[in-house]
């Protein structure tokens, strides 16, 4: 479904910054009805895999395959849902204009978006605020709001750029059980999360960056194997700071 | 086509619901209204020519809230839209980057043409009042036809700055730094052609300037000459139409420099890096 293959992205040097690489030389792949965890610190490259499949960047090398297409093909975006890290809408919309927005863009029939937005917003709980703007929702509302514009269409892949990002426990228990629901379902989930915890839950297979490049790829518990460690957290710390180390 | 139309459409009616829920567009509107009604008071001060003095003033104040439209509300539409990451959520659907374009210009677009609407009904209706309420030798003559021209030619500048606007957004980031450069592309495109002028009055006495005559000359292929485009002062002249030939010219390189601008926009959004 989804292929990056030695792929390599640097973003240019500015007048306040130097010129910096977030992805060298990366090669994953996620396939049909799986769930692929990136994870890795901040400034690791996670963020920067999730736009160059999105198209919205591109990258300097190597080359990605979204459904055997390249992402340029703005068609593909209708088998895709995206919930991004920031929930970012003009300010004066509200949830119901974005919903019509998303399955005008997706080809829907008026009357399946108003159906189909009714059911999702009723079962993320939005449904008595769906007039409200969305600069109204607080965080939890917004990454509900998110997920509803993401899943109008019945995308197959489902790109997930910190979905519990600012929530409180019960909002990312709310969140988490939605996730799981959809991998249930048999949607393909590529996300990335700083909580491994809900990465170990929920991922079949998680992808180490660290510093642009790819540390391990594999399933949590083999992450845990190779480093001898119990869980994915301390995995992770152990493989991240023995690459610190090497490097220094 | 049609899907792309539907598209292009969708995001266009994004940006009307949004630009008529925002209070400080409201705001605008309500300002410019009241200013065009206080027009009615003008006749109180102005002995003479009082047709053309209202005519210009009820243009003017429709140009100057163009303006406000174009260099606040769409600068910030565009280029916020990058560092809000609102582009994101639009373009995270199946819409090209190109589509992206159009339907940006079209809802901003139709918000330009429903201010210049309410502006000009407005406009109209107090122009003919104080026509009725003074004596004819002061306002003899009001031509509908010039009156619906000047306002089409208000809204074609208009729609010529907010393509320049887009390609700017595109190459710059940033609302300030696109502010800045679009309000210095529009002085060069009004202060150009009185460069022009007075340099052809001059170009006799030195053949340096028949040369930057000719640069100056070439410049206006970049910087449209808007002045173009005004046809206020038909509006009172009795009996008095602007050639077929100067219309077409006017308009025809009006639409060819909205199309180019509106184009190399799109090849910029298609190939930058949207971060």
């Amino acid at each position: 479904m989804i292929t990056f293959s030695s792929v390599w992205k640097t973003y240019a040097k500015e007048i306040t910054a130097k010129a910096h690489t977030a992805l060298g030389g990366v090669s994953f792949s996620l396939a049909n009805g799986e769930t692929l965890g990136l994870i890795g610190a901040n400034g690791a490259g996670k963020s920067t895999c999730i736009k160059l499949v999105m198209d919205f960047i591109r990258p300097d090398q190597g080359s990605i395959t979204v459904f055997d297409d390249q992402p340029r093909n703005h068609l593909l975006r209708r088998r895709i849902g995206y919930l991004p890290e920031t929930a970012s809408f003009p300010a004066n919309l509200t949830v119901l204009d974005m919903l019509r927005y998303t399955g005008a863009t997706c080809q829907m029939p008026p009357k399946a978006i108003r159906d189909k937005g009714a059911k999702l917003l009723t079962r993320l709980n939005l449904w008595e605020a769906r007039k409200r703007p969305l600069r109204d929702y607080s965080k939890g509302m917004q990454q509900r709001a998110n997920f509803a514009i993401a899943l109008l269409h019945d995308p197959e892949l489902l790109i997930l750029d910190e979905p519990m990002s600012g929530l409180d426990p019960i909002g990312r228990a709310d969140i988490l059980a939605l996730i799981l629901e959809l991998k249930q379902q048999g949607r393909s989930i590529l996300f990335c999360s700083h909580i491994l915890e809900d990465v170990d839950r929920v991922a079949g297979r998680v992808l180490l960056l660290h510093q642009g490049k790819s540390l391990f790829e594999g399933a949590p518990a083999a992450l845990c194997e190779q480093t001898g460690r119990a869980t994915l957290a301390d995995g992770f710390l152990k493989l991240v700071q023995g690459e610190n180390v090497h490097a220094a | 086509m049609p899907h792309k139309f539907r598209r292009i459409l969708a995001l266009a009616r994004l940006l009307v619901l949004d630009g008529l829920r925002r209070h400080a567009l409201l705001g605008l509107i309500a300002l410019s209204l009241a200013a065009e009604a206080g027009g009615l008071l003008f006749f109180d001060f102005v002995s003479r020519d009082i047709g053309r003095a209202s005519s210009d003033f009820v243009i003017s104040i429709a140009w100057i809230t163009g303006f406000i439209f174009l260099f606040f509300h769409a600068v910030q539409v565009m280029a916020l839209d990058e560092e809000r990451r609102v582009i994101y959520s639009l373009v995270a659907r199946p819409i090209s980057r190109g589509e992206y374009v159009l339907g940006i210009f079209t809802g901003l677009a139709f918000l330009l043409f429903l201010l210049n609407f309410l502006l000009g009904g407005l406009g109209l209706g107090t122009l003919l009042l104080i026509k009725g309420m003074v004596a004819p030798v002061y306002f003899s003559h009001l031509s509908l036809g010039a009156f619906l021209l000047a306002w089409t030619g208000l809204f074609t500048m208009q729609l010529m700055l907010l393509a320049v606007i887009l390609l700017f957004s595109g190459l710059i980031r940033g609302n300030f730094p696109v502010l800045l450069v679009s309000l210095s592309f529009y002085a060069i495109c009004s202060g150009l052609p009185v460069v022009r002028e007075s340099v052809a009055q001059k170009m006799t006495a030195s053949v340096d300037l028949a040369r930057l005559s000719k640069l100056l000359l070439g410049l206006t292929a970049v910087f449209p000459d808007f002045h173009r485009l005004d046809f206020k002062n038909f509006i009172v002249a009795a009996d008095s139409f602007p050639s077929l030939d100067l219309l077409l010219t006017g308009f025809g390189l009006a639409l060819a420099y909205t199309t180019i601008f509106l184009w190399l926009a799109a090849v910029v959004y298609q190939r930058r890096d949207l971060q």
